[in-house]
């Protein structure tokens, strides 16, 4: 019988198969965004370990014997290999050439053994003459004028001294942490490497030390460094809380004598707030959609419910008894989710080869498989919940003439009763403003500790607004098609004419699914603006955080003791492409005993070449505090922090103390305080000035500029680029916003979130279309026997392509309006909620018009073909129709 | 040549044959079909089922194409849409269920683009004349087989149209409300002054009609149209 059913299901009503789309969109968002994050988090946990040199770097006590230390260590379960660093301090280096004698501060001497460069490659970097033997760090090498060959005097404590020749000159691109003080507190600030560093190999070291071990045992110190096995978990905070038990686990073995150095902590330290970063912009993005595709399948699957329930009041009629019926329930249910599974998993492969190059979105076999039973158990539930659970409270619950009602009594619901979606709204705002007031940290990852807290609350608002607002449009699509008939028809005369009313009546007695339909397409439409909102803020964030880092398109900064005037400018703006180019001043100023950066700009065309935006400053807006600078000359935009540090008041006087650019002493500039800047471009991350150029270069001596920041217009950069480096040499080192956006990208952006925001807004676009043709397209076949009667008594196809049109029209233009309204909401609190993915945080919503101009064009186009198709239909249909009247 | 008596027929088949599907599958559903029906005939097609007496009336009424033949409607100037032409009524009661019993009444008058006070009115006028006023703002699903019969019936009624074309339009009911249905069939076409054409196998509403066309496997079996029990159409002049 079953077997009959199905094959009946299959070839009269093939409509009833479509909730399987929904599943399959359900389905393939779900495996398509949970092996994408899987994976995001695997990359970001590799390439923090790429990124580590040396993993561990265990430091022996005073009083440790190095040798059973390092015996100890390379019995350790997880060290792969371990190798001896001696560490002695020198009272400073001397080079005497001729009659020239070049004498550096203290120092460092390592001591290195051989292999060393093999097991930990990324530690240093050789730049010249061999790559073994005596090497010189390039700041010494600078320093001592020395260079391959170069005999290099080594001062020690205690008199002690020794002379080498230098076989090579290296970089050590890890230095902070080569140099690091081991065991320091995670909140003690990071120790500067030193200025001066000689490699020597580990037993030549040795020899050269050991009277200084023995006399001053304080200036020599022995590491262990380590290379562990990788076998480490895929996410980074699990790896990170697997490496911390490790490294004590190692400390407590040696029983004191041993303290880790644990870099490759630190490194996964970073990787595990992004990857928390990407659960929440996972359950943000991700969820709602799935959710979405759900309701669209509970929805799709409503839009048969009529029939199904005539087809099962006819069976019971037959004698048919409730578990014979709901075994058919169940194989209909089954068909639909075996088929939506089934398309939902194919899709989410060809998604992922499309848009990663991989089906398992480059997820390990593992990961993909898992998020692909996950969502294979998401497609049961939405399945069960959209076709099975309705069908069977049908059949429990109504009686034979309740089933074969065509037009079932509008009700309104419970939810609507009791103000559902007022209190959803209303509970939306006050989680919002709570998350926003308590010092909210979506985020909190602590440097040192195992744990990461993340705010789950912080999606009670989001969550709460989507519900309420869904339920709201769902209120306001019944008050207009119920209570508000009038409305309805004389929305519907333009279109339906003398047939207005009738139409009008006719929706309102079957505004139940009318109802539904639009609120489907509200929230479609929402997800997709939001979502693409969402995005668009995040990539032009990233793009300024890029413009921040590098100045703007193209930057020339000129070495601290260059004296290249604002006349390059004029040079620089003839290279073919180039649109503007602004000369920056750059200076470093004394406040009490700190030093901090110190910007000259021009206020008047500063925001010309770069984003200026309202964001990096407090206390008045972009324009308003360059128009302060503009009119107030010795006006200094200053520091959150030398504000709070120095008490400082609008209109304070602050005497700043410089380097007088002619005479190279310190000269007292009074400048007064006119407001704060948080970030500006080229700056660091902390505390600055920037000031006005023209009075910064007259109390200065110099006009000697820092940076000449070039606009392209954001066209041909790495072109301009080369111009700019053919006609400035190695003089000043030039750099593009294209280079730069890569290097500044966080492991989140870095693990190709632009992929992930495609594939969502794919899905996005999707579930608006099927939304909009789906449901309303059912619904009109569902009603294709009314549209023949209509043919039958004389309606022409005016008359139809009204009837057809009007209820289209009402139910898509409705829930669109709604949906972008609500999509607006959204993305404004998805950003707030989400501030932390954000650097700089925006100042505002960004708008992809064309996404949305792209999203309003399928749409109409969806809801035009749901019209044009249902005309073909109802007019092909209607003799069809006719015979079985 | 079409001679001015013969310009008086509502509706001329000659010939007409109706075959769906092609090659072996084809099946012949109204074969070599000759007849004219004229203002006041009230004609019963009867035949078993599968005879192809639906086909005929919707051949009729316009809504088939015949695959051979010639097909007229002289008396609606050639083609029977519009106002006042053709009213259907089928086997089972054929109302839009979204719409009460007075809007579906109502509605072929506002396709025709009458005014709709004026539509409302007649709409009532025909209810009226059912017995049919006090469910007027009834949905469908609210009335019994027979009501709902009537209500498509005072639809037609409205419309006023000259050729009021039913199929079985009383199988689904029981024999007390078929016998009321067939009877306000005909008393509607009376009041109309219409011709009705009745395909069915009720000799209980067959009988309530004057004349009656046998049909067979596709074929009417009147041998000829001078032979038929209707007046000669000459002889109407």
């Amino acid at each position: 019988m079953i077997r009959l059913w199905i094959a009946g299901l299959i070839r009269k009503q093939p409509g009833r198969l479509l909730v399987a789309l929904g599943v399959a969109i359900a389905v393939a968002l779900l495996a398509s965004i949970g092996a994408f994050v899987a994976h995001a988090k695997a990359t970001m946990t590799s390439r923090a370990i790429r990124s580590v040199a040396v993993d561990w770097q265990i430091q022996a006590q005073p009083g440790t014997n190095p040798d059973k230390l390092l015996q100890l260590v390379r019995t350790y379960p997880a060290v792969q290999s371990a190798a001896p660093v001696g560490f002695a301090q020198a009272s400073g280096f001397t080079v005497t050439t001729g009659a020239s004698t070049q004498v550096t501060g203290a120092g460092l001497v390592l001591g290195l053994p051989p292999g060393y460069r093999g097991t930990f490659p990324g530690e240093i970097r050789t730049l010249a003459g061999s790559g073994s033997g005596v090497l010189l760090a390039q700041q010494t090498g600078a320093n001592l004028h020395a260079q391959p060959g170069t005999e290099v005097h080594i001062e020690l404590a205690n008199r002690l001294s020794a002379t080498v020749t230098v076989n090579g000159i290296v970089d050590l691109p890890q230095a902070n942490s080569l140099f690091q003080t081991v065991g320091a507190p995670s909140s003690a600030q990071p120790t500067a490497p030193p200025d001066n560093v000689l490699l020597l190999p580990y037993a030549q070291w040795r020899s050269i030390t050991a009277p200084l071990a023995h006399s001053r045992p304080d200036l020599v110190t022995s590491q262990i460094h380590v290379r562990l096995h990788h076998s480490l978990p895929a996410d980074p905070a699990a790896a990170y809380a697997q490496l911390i038990g490790t490294a004590h686990n190692l400390e407590a073995r040696s029983v004191g004598s041993a303290l880790v150095g644990n870099n490759l902590a630190a490194a996964l330290d970073g990787a595990r707030s992004d990857a928390a970063y990407a659960q929440v912009i996972f359950l943000f993005l991700g969820l709602p959609g799935v959710a979405l595709a759900a309701l669209l399948s509970a929805t799709v699957a409503a839009a048969a419910a009529g029939a199904r329930r005539r087809e099962q009041a006819l069976l019971r009629v037959r004698g048919a008894a409730q578990r014979q019926l709901l075994r058919l329930v169940a194989a209909e249910a089954a068909l639909v989710g075996v088929l939506g599974c089934a398309l939902g998993l194919g899709a989410a492969a060809i998604v992922g080869r499309i848009t990663f190059g991989s089906a398992r979105f480059g997820a390990t076999t593992g990961s993909a498989l898992l998020w692909a039973g996950l969502a294979t158990a998401a497609g049961v539930v939405v399945t069960a919940g959209a076709v099975l659970i309705p069908a069977r409270r049908d059949l429990r619950e109504q009686t034979v003439a309740a089933s074969r009602q065509e037009v079932p009594t509008p009700r309104t619901p419970m939810w609507a009763r009791y103000g559902l979606d007022i209190a959803a709204l209303i509970g939306a705002g006050l989680a919002f403003s709570a998350t926003r007031s308590n010092g909210y940290q979506l985020v909190v990852a602590p440097e040192g500790v195992p744990t990461i807290s993340i705010s789950y609350w912080a999606l009670a608002a989001p969550a709460l607004l989507w519900i309420g607002a869904g339920l709201l449009i769902w209120r306001l699509a019944d008050l207009l098609l119920g209570r508000g008939r009038r409305a309805t028809s004389l929305l519907l005369r333009p279109l339906a004419g003398r047939i207005a009313p009738v139409l009008g009546s006719s929706m309102a007695r079957r505004r139940r699914p009318l109802v539904r339909a639009t609120a489907l397409v509200g929230l479609a439409i929402a997800f997709a603006i939001s979502t693409s909102a969402f995005n668009s803020t995040y990539r032009n964030q990233a793009e300024v955080d890029a413009q921040l880092t590098n100045g703007a398109d193209v930057t020339v900064t000129e070495p601290p003791a260059a004296d290249v005037g604002p006349g390059l400018a004029a040079q620089l703006a003839k290279i073919p492409g180039v649109n503007r180019v602004e000369p920056m001043l750059h200076r470093y100023a004394y406040v009490g005993s700190d030093l901090q950066d110190i910007y000259g700009v021009r206020p008047g065309s500063i925001r010309s070449v770069t984003a200026v935006l309202d964001s990096y400053f407090s206390g008045g807006t972009a324009a308003q505090l360059m128009h302060t600078l503009q009119t107030h000359p010795d006006a200094v935009l200053v520091s959150a922090e030398t504000v709070r540090d120095y008490q400082l008041h609008p209109g304070d006087l602050l005497k700043l103390r410089l380097v007088n650019g002619r005479t190279h002493q310190q000269v007292t500039v009074p400048f007064h305080y006119a407001g704060i800047v948080a970030e500006f471009p080229t700056a660091p991350r902390d505390s600055f000035f920037v000031a006005n150029s023209s009075y910064l270069a007259a109390r200065t001596g110099s006009s000697a500029v820092g940076d000449f920041l070039i606009n392209t217009g954001g066209q041909n950069v790495t072109s301009v680029a080369a111009g700019v480096r053919a006609l400035v040499g190695t003089s000043a080192t030039v750099t593009d916003l294209n280079s730069t956006r890569g290097a500044v990208g966080s492991s989140l952006t870095s693990v190709d979130l632009a992929g992930l925001t495609r594939v969502e807004l794919a899905f996005a676009l999707i579930l608006a279309a099927a939304s909009g043709a789906l449901v309303l397209g059912l619904g009109l076949a569902e009603r294709r026997r009314s549209l023949a009667i209509m043919s039958a008594v004389g309606a022409r196809r005016r008359h139809l392509f009204a009837a057809i049109a009007g209820e289209t029209t009402l139910v898509g233009v409705g829930g669109a309006v709604t949906g972008a309204v609500l999509g607006g909401f959204l993305a404004a609190m998805l950003v707030k909620v989400l501030t932390g993915v954000f650097d700089p945080p925006p100042t505002a919503v960004s708008v992809p018009w064309g996404y949305v101009a792209a999203l309003a064009l399928l749409f109409a186009g969806c809801l035009a073909a749901v019209v044009l198709g249902t005309l073909r239909v109802a007019s092909r249909s209607v003799l069809d129709t006719i015979r079985r009247l | 040549m079409t001679t001015p008596a013969a310009d008086r027929a509502l509706v001329r088949c000659t010939d007409v044959g109706r075959t769906y599907g092609s090659g072996q599958s084809a099946v012949v559903a109204v074969y070599d079909v000759t007849c004219e029906v004229w203002p006041g005939d009230h004609i019963a097609i009867v035949g078993p089922s599968g005879s192809g007496k639906s086909t005929l009336l919707h051949l009729l009424a316009g809504l088939e194409v015949p695959t051979v033949g010639s097909l007229e409607w002289p008396g609606f100037g050639g083609q029977p849409r519009g106002p006042g032409s053709v009213g259907l009524v089928f086997q089972t009661p054929s109302l839009i269920p979204s719409m009460t019993v007075v809007e579906n009444v109502e509605l072929p008058l506002l396709f025709a683009d009458a005014d709709p006070e004026e539509a409302r009115t007649r709409a009532d006028e025909a209810l009226a004349l059912l017995d049919l006023r006090d469910l007027r703002d009834d949905l469908p699903q609210e009335l019994s087989g027979g009501q709902a019969q009537r209500a498509v019936i005072a639809r037609v009624l409205a419309s006023g149209p000259r050729l009021i074309l039913a199929d079985e339009p009383t199988s689904k009911l029981d024999r007390a409300n078929g016998a009321h249905v067939a009877d306000v069939l005909v008393d509607v076409s009376v009041e109309l002054g219409a011709a009705l054409v009745i395909a069915t196998h009720d000799p209980l509403v067959s009988g309530r009609l004057s004349d009656e066309w046998p049909m067979r496997d596709g074929r009417l079996s009147h041998l000829d149209v001078y032979d038929l029990p209707f007046p000669n159409p000459i002889e109407r002049q």
